[in-house]
C-alpha cells in the first residue's frame, strides 16, 4: 500500500501543478487558486552578492533575478515557455513586421519598498526606459540589445543624432505603446522579458538620479514581490505585492535570504537542520548523499542553463614560439586532424567530475542547446543535419584512428611530430584544471603521444579571456556562449567574422570560399538571417550553417552549464519558463513543498513536463 | 711568589743536574686560560638534552629525506597521472586509501600518496627558499635600519611605503605579466616577505642598541659593523630562530591562500597549498575527508616540528642557558 | 618627544602620498577587460567606451591623478564603479567598519587577557605540566589551518543543543556574537601566549632577576614590577597597530558567520579593479598602518625608558 502511495505522490504532486501552473483561471469560483496552492515562506543563503539592482545597466544573472521578480514586462511565459499576456493586454504587428503596438494593462500601480504607491504604470515608462539606457553616460550593458532592434536606437546612442523623438518608441496614449524596428525581427516578443525591454518611472529616474538601483529604496516595483530590504552582504527581503494584477499566482509570501560567503559549504548541514528552504549539493558530497537511504531521497538535478560549451580550434594562432604557431596552422587547416580530435576527445569522462550520476544530461552535441528554440513542433537540435548530430555521440575511438592515420598521412613531411596543443585555462577554480588534465591524458592516451602533445597553460583569472582566447594566444580551448534572445542567430556570432573565438574566417581550406570574398559559412548565416518571414525555413536554414560548423570541426560541441545536483523544497517545473531572459528566475507560480523530491520524482515530473510543454508548442504552432 | 722564584732560580743554579729551565710555551699558556665553553658547542650540547627535539628533528630529517627521494622508489606512481578503470574507462575517482592506492585518489583519479609527496616538495622548496632569502635580506636591512640612525627615516619610508600597497596587487600583476608558475610564486613571496622580519629584527635592536655595553664598544671606537654582527646579533639569535621556524609553515599558509583567491601555483603543480584547498571542497562529506586529513596531516608535522625545533633551539641558543 | 612626533607624522604624510599614488598607478596597469566583468563579449565597442568613459578611465593616467586628488582635497572619495556601483565609497566602508572594529575589540581583549595569562602561567610553570599542555594548545593553533579548525567549531558547536547557538551572526541575536567573537580570538591568544612566555623565560634568566630575589622581593612583586613590565616591552611595539587594524575585520571568520563586516574587502576590491573603493582603502590603511608603528614606538619608549627615539645622545 505504502509503496502505491509513494509512487503516486509525484503524479499528485504533477497534477497540483498542473492545475495551478497552466489551467486557465475558472469563471466558477471554485476553491480560489491560492487556498489550494498554500506555501510556507522561503529562507535560503546566497554567496554571490548583487552589486546593484539597477536592471537597465545590469547584465548579471544574478542580479536580473531581483528585477524578474519585482519589475513586470510586457508579455511574460508560463511554466511550459508559452507567451501569455503580462503589463501588455494585447499586441499586434504590422505586415512588415517593423511597427508593434501593445495596449498596456490598466490599473497597475509602481509601489515603493514600503509598498506604497507611487504612480501608475503607463505607456510612457518604457519609452523612458529606452531612453535611459540609450544615454551612454548611463554605461548600460545592456543598451546593445535593444538599441541594435529599435529604428535610430544605435545612431541615438552613438550621438548621431540626439533627438530622442526619431528613436522607434512612442507612447501613442497613456495604454498605447508602438515600438518601430530597424529591421523585422521575428523574435523581437522574446527580447521584452529581457531587462532593457523593463519599464522605468521617469518622474522617479529623474528625481533618485544617479541613485538609481543602488539599493532597495531608490527602485520601483509593479511585480509579483517588493524587495523590501536589502543589506548589503547581509540579508535580502522580498515580500508579496498584495496589489499585484495576478495575485492569485504568487504563492509564497515571503522570501528571505541570508547572505553567507562560504554559502555552498554550509548550505548543505544548514538544509539538513531544516534552517533553510533549498541548498545545492556540491558535486564533491554527493555520494555522501546518493549512499544514505535517508538524504537520497532529498537530492534531485537542478536544471541545465542555455550556455553552451565547446572545444575551439584556433585557426588565427598567435601564441609564443615555444607552442610552435605555425607548425600548428598547417595542422589546424587539415580537416581529418581536426576530426580526429573531434571523435577522440571523451566528454563524457571530463564531464564525470561535474557530475558522476548523469553525465549524459551535461553533454551537448550542437552548439544551440536542446529545448532553446523549436520549428513546426520539433525542437531545433533535430532539424535537418543536426538531427544526426545530436543523435550520435561524438566520440569514437575507431573513427578517430582512422582520421589520425590519414591526418599523419596527409601532413607527413609537412609538419613536425608531435604536434604541440596549447590548451589554456583559468587557475581561478579546480574544476577546469581538472578538466584540462583529463582532457590531455585522455586524448594523448588515444591518439598517441607522437601524435599530438597537449599542453595545457593555467591563466590568472583577470585578464583571463583578453590574454587567450581573444588574443588568439590558444590552440584548442574550452569557450563558451550564452544566448541573447530566443533565436539561433545568437549562437552564430561567435564564428561569424569579426568575432573573438577561432576565425574560421582565416581557415586556409578553398572549400571554405566564395568568389564573392565571403566564406561558405558566412553566406549561410546571411541567408538565414534574411528570412524573417518564413520562420520554418529560418530554423532549417540556422540549422544547417551550424551543422556545417560541427561537421567541418571548427569546433567539437561539449556541454551545456548550469546542472549540479539540489535538495529544495521548492517546486520544479511550476514557476515560468523560457530559455532567454528572466522569466526562470521567477518565484511567481511555485510553492514551497512538504518535502524535496527525489532524483526519480524529479525526472518523472520532467518526463512529464517536456510531454506537456511539446503539446503546448504543438498546439501553439498550429494555432499561427 | 717572586721570593719564592728567585729561590727556586737560586736552587736551579745549585742544583743543574735535578732541574732544567723549563720552554716559555704560549700555547700552554693559553691553555690554562682557556675555559672549555664554546657558545655553538653549548648550544649543541644543550639542543641535543631535549629528547622530543631530538625525536622531531630525526623525523623532519627523514621526511625531507623521503619527500627527495620518493619518485625514485618501486611502485611510486607519477603525481599528476590520471587513473582510470581499465574496464569502464571511467577515473579511478575518490578511491578510498587501499594497497594500491595507500592515500587513496583524488576527485579525478590522482594518487594521492604521490600528490602529498611531490606536493611537500614543492611547498618545503619554495618555504626554504623563501626563508632564507627572508633571513638574509630581512636581518641585513633590520639591522641597518635598526643600528644606523642616519638611515632610520629612509629605511621607515621604504618599509611604510612597500608595506602599505597591498600585496594582493603585486601578487595579481606579477601573475598576470608571468602567468602562474613556481617562479611567480617565488618571486611574488620573497618581493615583501621579508618586511615582517626586518621590521622585528629593527624592534629588537632599538631595544639593545643603547644598552651600556654598546655604549663602550662605541666609545672604544669599534666599527658599526661590528658592533652588530658581534654585539647585536648573537643576542638576538634565540627570537630570530624563533621567528624562521614560524616563517616556513607561515609560508605555506600564505601558499594556500593564494591558491584560494587563484594565484597560486597551477594545478598540474601539487603542493600542499593546492592539496590542502582541494581537500577544502570536501571536507563536509565524510568519507571523502581523507583528502583534508592527509595533507593536513603532513602539513601539520612540519609545522609542528619546526615549531618545536625552533622553540628548543632558542632556549638553548640563549647564553643564559649556558653553563 | 613632541618634536620627533611632528617630524614622524609629517613625514607620514609624504608616505601616505606616494602609497596612494603607486596603488592608483598599479591598478591602472592591470588589464582593462577586468572592468566589464562577464560581459565583455557581449558589448560593443561602443558600450565598452561608454563604460570606461563613466569610470574616467579613457584619461590619460596623469589627467586621472590630478582629478583624483582635485576631488581628495574636497573630501570626496568618490564613487564605487563595480563593488557596488554609483554608492559613494564612504557610505559602504561606514556601514562596514562598525562590526569588524566591535568584534576585533572583543577579541583583542579576549586573547590579550587569555594570551598573557597563559603566557605567564606557562613562564612560571616552565618544564611542568601546565606548560606542556597550553603548548600542545599553541602548537594545534599554529598547526591546524585555521580555514580548518574554525570551519569545525562552527559546524559541531552549533549542533549542540545545549547552547543554542545560531549558526549565522543575526545583529538582532547578541548570542550570535559569541562564537565569531570567540574563534577571533583563538589565534590571538596563541601568538600573545608564546611570545609573553618566550620573553618572560628571557627575562626571568636575567641578572637583576637573581638581584630582586637575593633583595627579597616577593615572587609577584618580581612578577609585576619587573618581569611583566620588561616583557611587555616588545609586544607594546604592535599593539597600537593590532588595535587599530581591527577595522580591517578577519577574512575568514567573517565569511564563515555572515558579518557584514571589512573583512576581505580589500582582496576582493582589488580583485574586481574597484579603483575608488581601493585607493581609498588604501588610503585609510596606510594611514593606520604608519600611524600604528608610530604608536608603537612612542608606547615602546614609555614602557622601556632606555629606547631614546630621537637622535639625541651618541649613537650613530
Amino acid at each position: 500500500m505504502m509503496r502505491i502511495v509513494k509512487k503516486l505522490i509525484p503524479i499528485m504532486l504533477l497534477a497540483v501543478m498542473l492545475l495551478a501552473g497552466c489551467t486557465p483561471k475558472p469563471e466558477v469560483p471554485e476553491p480560489p487558486v491560492s487556498k489550494l496552492r498554500e506555501s510556507g515562506d522561503v529562507y535560503g543563503v546566497y554567496s554571490g552578492e548583487i552589486t546593484t539592482i539597477n536592471y537597465l545597466v545590469t547584465s548579471t544573472t544574478a542580479e536580473f533575478s531581483v528585477a524578474a521578480n519585482t519589475v513586470d514586462c510586457l508579455v511574460e511565459y508560463d511554466n511550459l515557455g508559452i507567451v501569455r499576456p503580462a503589463l501588455a493586454t494585447e499586441w499586434s504587428v504590422s505586415d512588415d513586421g517593423l511597427v508593434w503596438t501593445f495596449k498596456i494593462r490598466e490599473g497597475v500601480k509602481w509601489f515603493n519598498h514600503k509598498g506604497e504607491e507611487y504612480a501608475e504604470v503607463t505607456a510612457q515608462d518604457w519609452v523612458d526606459a529606452l531612453k535611459y539606457t540609450f544615454n551612454p553616460d548611463n554605461a548600460s550593458h545592456t543598451a546593445n540589445i535593444s538599441y541594435s532592434v529599435i529604428k535610430n536606437g544605435e545612431a541615438y546612442y552613438t550621438g548621431e543624432i540626439d533627438d530622442f523623438e526619431q528613436v522607434g518608441v512612442k507612447a501613442l496614449d497613456t495604454y498605447t505603446l508602438e515600438y518601430t524596428l530597424e529591421h523585422p525581427v521575428p523574435y523581437f516578443l522574446s527580447m521584452l522579458t529581457y531587462c532593457p525591454f523593463m519599464p522605468a518611472n521617469g518622474d522617479f529616474l529623474a528625481e533618485v538620479g544617479d541613485e538609481f538601483g543602488t539599493d532597495h529604496t531608490n527602485v520601483l516595483y509593479n511585480g509579483a514581490y517588493i524587495f523590501s530590504d536589502w543589506k548589503h552582504q547581509d540579508e535580502r527581503v522580498y515580500v508579496k505585492n498584495e496589489n499585484y494584477w495576478d495575485a492569485d499566482n504568487v504563492h509564497i509570501e515571503k522570501i528571505v535570504s541570508k547572505y553567507n560567503k562560504e554559502a555552498s559549504t554550509l548550505a548543505p548541514e544548514m538544509f539538513l537542520r531544516g534552517e533553510i528552504t533549498g541548498a545545492g549539493i556540491p558535486t564533491a558530497s554527493l555520494d555522501e548523499w546518493m549512499n544514505d537511504p535517508e538524504r537520497a531521497k532529498m537530492v534531485r538535478p537542478g536544471s541545465t542553463s542555455f550556455y553552451s560549451y565547446f572545444y575551439a580550434f584556433n585557426f588565427d594562432p598567435n601564441f609564443p614560439d615555444e607552442y610552435e604557431p605555425d607548425n600548428w596552422k598547417l595542422a589546424v587547416n587539415n580537416r581529418n586532424f581536426r576530426k580526429a580530435i573531434f571523435h577522440g576527445l571523451d566528454r563524457m569522462a571530463a564531464v564525470m567530475t561535474m557530475d558522476p550520476y548523469e553525465p549524459e544530461r551535461m553533454l551537448n552535441n550542437t552548439i544551440t542547446p536542446k529545448n532553446f528554440v523549436a520549428s513546426g513542433g520539433k525542437d531545433y537540435t533535430l532539424i535537418g543535419d543536426l538531427e544526426k548530430l545530436t543523435t550520435t555521440e561524438s566520440f569514437d575511438k575507431d573513427l578517430a584512428l582512422e582520421y589520425r592515420d590519414k591526418a599523419k598521412e596527409e601532413l607527413e613531411g609537412e609538419c613536425t611530430f608531435p604536434i604541440k596543443v596549447m590548451m589554456p585555462y583559468s587557475t581561478s577554480g579546480t574544476a577546469w584544471s581538472n578538466e584540462a588534465q583529463i582532457v590531455e591524458q585522455q586524448l594523448e592516451a588515444l591518439l598517441g603521444e607522437d601524435f599530438i602533445d597537449i599542453i595545457p597553460v593555467g591563466f590568472p583569472p583577470s585578464g583571463f579571456l583578453n590574454a587567450t582566447r581573444r588574443a588568439g594566444n590558444y590552440a584548442l580551448q574550452n569557450c563558451n556562449w550564452g544566448p541573447d534572445y530566443a533565436d539561433p542567430e545568437t549562437y552564430t556570432e561567435p564564428f561569424y567574422p569579426d568575432g573573438t573565438y577561432n576565425w574560421p574566417e582565416k581557415a586556409t581550406d578553398p572549400a571554405y570560399l566564395l568568389d564573392d570574398g565571403r566564406t561558405v559559412y558566412e553566406k549561410m548565416v546571411d541567408d538565414a538571417c534574411a528570412e524573417v518571414v518564413d520562420i520554418e525555413n529560418r530554423m532549417e536554414l540556422f540549422a544547417a550553417a551550424e551543422a556545417y560548423v560541427i561537421e567541418e570541426a571548427w569546433v567539437i560541441p561539449f556541454r551545456v552549464g548550469g546542472g549540479g545536483y539540489l535538495a529544495t523544497k521548492l517546486e520544479p517545473f511550476a514557476s515560468p519558463y523560457a530559455p532567454f531572459g528572466v522569466a526562470d528566475l521567477q518565484y511567481k507560480g511555485q510553492i514551497v513543498m512538504e518535502k524535496p523530491m527525489s532524483t526519480e520524482e524529479y525526472n518523472a515530473a520532467r518526463e512529464q513536463w517536456e510531454k506537456d510543454r511539446a503539446a503546448a508548442l504543438a498546439k501553439e504552432a498550429a494555432g499561427n | 711568589m717572586s721570593s719564592r722564584k728567585e729561590e727556586q732560580i737560586v736552587q736551579a743554579v745549585e742544583d743543574q743536574a735535578l732541574f732544567t729551565f723549563a720552554h716559555y710555551d704560549p700555547e700552554a699558556a693559553e691553555r690554562i686560560g682557556y675555559s672549555d665553553y664554546s657558545y655553538w658547542g653549548s648550544t649543541t650540547k644543550i639542543f641535543l638534552k631535549n629528547k622530543t627535539a631530538i625525536f622531531l628533528l630525526v623525523l623532519m630529517t627523514s621526511l625531507i629525506t623521503f619527500t627527495i627521494i620518493q619518485p625514485y622508489l618501486p611502485n611510486q606512481k607519477p603525481p599528476t597521472k590520471i587513473h582510470v578503470d581499465p574496464v569502464t574507462g571511467y577515473q579511478l575517482r575518490n578511491q578510498k586509501p587501499s594497497k594500491e592506492y595507500w592515500f587513496g585518489t583524488n576527485v579525478i583519479g590522482q594518487d594521492l600518496w604521490a600528490r602529498i609527496w611531490s606536493g611537500t616538495r614543492t611547498s618545503l622548496l619554495i618555504a626554504i627558499i623563501v626563508g632564507v632569502w627572508e633571513v638574509l635580506f630581512g636581518i641585513f636591512i633590520g639591522a641597518v635600519w635598526g643600528y644606523v640612525r642616519q638611515l632610520d627615516a629612509f629605511i621607515t619610508e621604504a618599509y611604510n611605503v612597500m608595506n602599505n600597497i597591498p600585496n594582493t596587487i603585486l601578487l595579481m600583476l606579477l601573475a598576470y605579466i608571468m602567468r602562474p608558475s613556481f617562479k611567480t610564486m617565488v618571486i611574488a613571496m620573497c618581493a615583501t616577505g621579508w618586511l615582517g622580519m626586518a621590521r622585528f629584527v629593527r624592534n629588537q635592536i632599538v631595544i639593545i642598541r643603547d644598552r651600556e655595553y654598546n655604549l663602550a664598544s662605541r666609545c672604544l671606537g669599534t666599527p658599526t659593523s661590528r658592533i652588530i654582527t658581534k654585539n647585536l646579533l648573537p643576542y638576538l639569535v634565540s627570537v630570530i630562530v624563533m621567528r624562521i621556524a614560524l616563517s616556513i609553515p607561515g609560508t605555506i599558509g600564505w601558499e594556500v591562500f593564494l591558491t584560494y583567491i587563484g594565484l597560486g601555483l597551477p594545478i598540474d603543480i601539487p603542493s600542499l597549498g593546492n592539496l590542502l584547498n582541494e581537500g577544502r571542497q570536501v571536507m563536509m562529506a565524510p568519507s571523502l575527508r581523507y583528502q583534508l586529513i592527509f595533507p593536513a596531516i603532513v602539513l601539520s608535522i612540519i609545522t609542528i616540528s619546526f615549531y618545536v625545533l625552533g622553540n628548543a633551539f632558542a632556549d638553548a641558543s640563549d647564553p643564559r642557558n649556558h653553563y | 618627544m613632541l618634536k620627533y612626533s611632528f617630524k614622524r607624522l609629517s613625514q607620514s604624510l609624504v608616505t601616505v602620498f606616494i602609497v596612494v599614488t603607486l596603488v592608483f598607478l598599479l591598478m591602472r596597469l592591470l588589464p582593462v577587460e577586468g572592468y566589464f566583468g562577464d560581459g565583455y563579449d557581449k558589448l560593443t565597442p561602443e558600450q565598452r567606451e561608454a563604460i570606461l568613459r563613466k569610470f574616467g578611465l579613457l584619461d590619460p593616467w596623469y589627467i586621472q591623478l590630478k582629478n583624483f586628488y582635485a576631488s581628495l582635497f574636497k573630501g570626496d572619495l568618490g564613487r564605487s564603479i563595480i563593488y557596488r556601483p554609483d554608492v559613494p565609497v564612504l557610505n559602504i566602508i561606514k556601514l562596514k567598519i562598525p562590526y569588524s572594529f566591535a568584534f576585533g575589540i572583543v577579541a583583542i581583549v579576549l586573547s590579550l587577557t587569555a594570551g598573557l595569562a597563559m603566557g605567564i602561567h606557562m613562564a612560571r610553570e616552565k618544564g611542568r605540566i601546565w606548560d606542556r599542555i597550553w603548548s600542545s594548545y599553541i602548537v594545534f593553533i599554529n598547526a591546524v589551518p585555521s580555514a580548518v579548525y574554525l570551519l569545525f567549531i562552527q559546524l559541531y558547536i552549533t549542533n549542540i543543543k545545549l547552547f543554542r547557538l545560531p549558526m549565522l551572526f543575526d545583529r538582532h541575536n547578541t548570542i550570535s556574537w559569541i562564537l565569531p567573537a570567540i574563534s577571533m580570538s583563538l589565534g590571538g591568544t596563541a601568538g600573545y601566549a608564546m611570545w609573553m612566555r618566550r620573553y618572560m623565560v628571557d627575562q626571568l634568566n636575567q641578572d637583576y632577576i637573581r638581584l630582586a630575589r637575593a633583595k627579597g622581593m616577593s615572587d609577584r612583586q618580581i612578577m609585576v614590577k619587573h618581569v611583566l613590565r620588561n616583557a611587555f616591552v616588545p609586544m607594546a611595539q604592535y599593539l597600537p597597530a593590532s588595535v587599530l587594524f581591527t577595522i580591517s575585520g578577519s577574512i575568514y571568520i567573517e565569511s564563515l558567520y555572515s558579518i557584514p563586516g571589512m573583512g576581505g574587502l580589500l582582496v576582493d576590491v582589488i580583485q574586481r579593479q574597484d579603483n575608488p573603493l581601493v585607493q581609498t582603502l588604501v588610503l585609510i590603511y596606510s594611514v593606520l598602518g604608519i600611524f600604528g608603528l608610530f604608536l608603537g614606538d612612542i608606547l615602546m619608549a614609555v614602557f622601556d625608558p632606555r629606547i631614546r627615539l630621537e637622535k639625541a645622545g651618541g649613537a650613530r
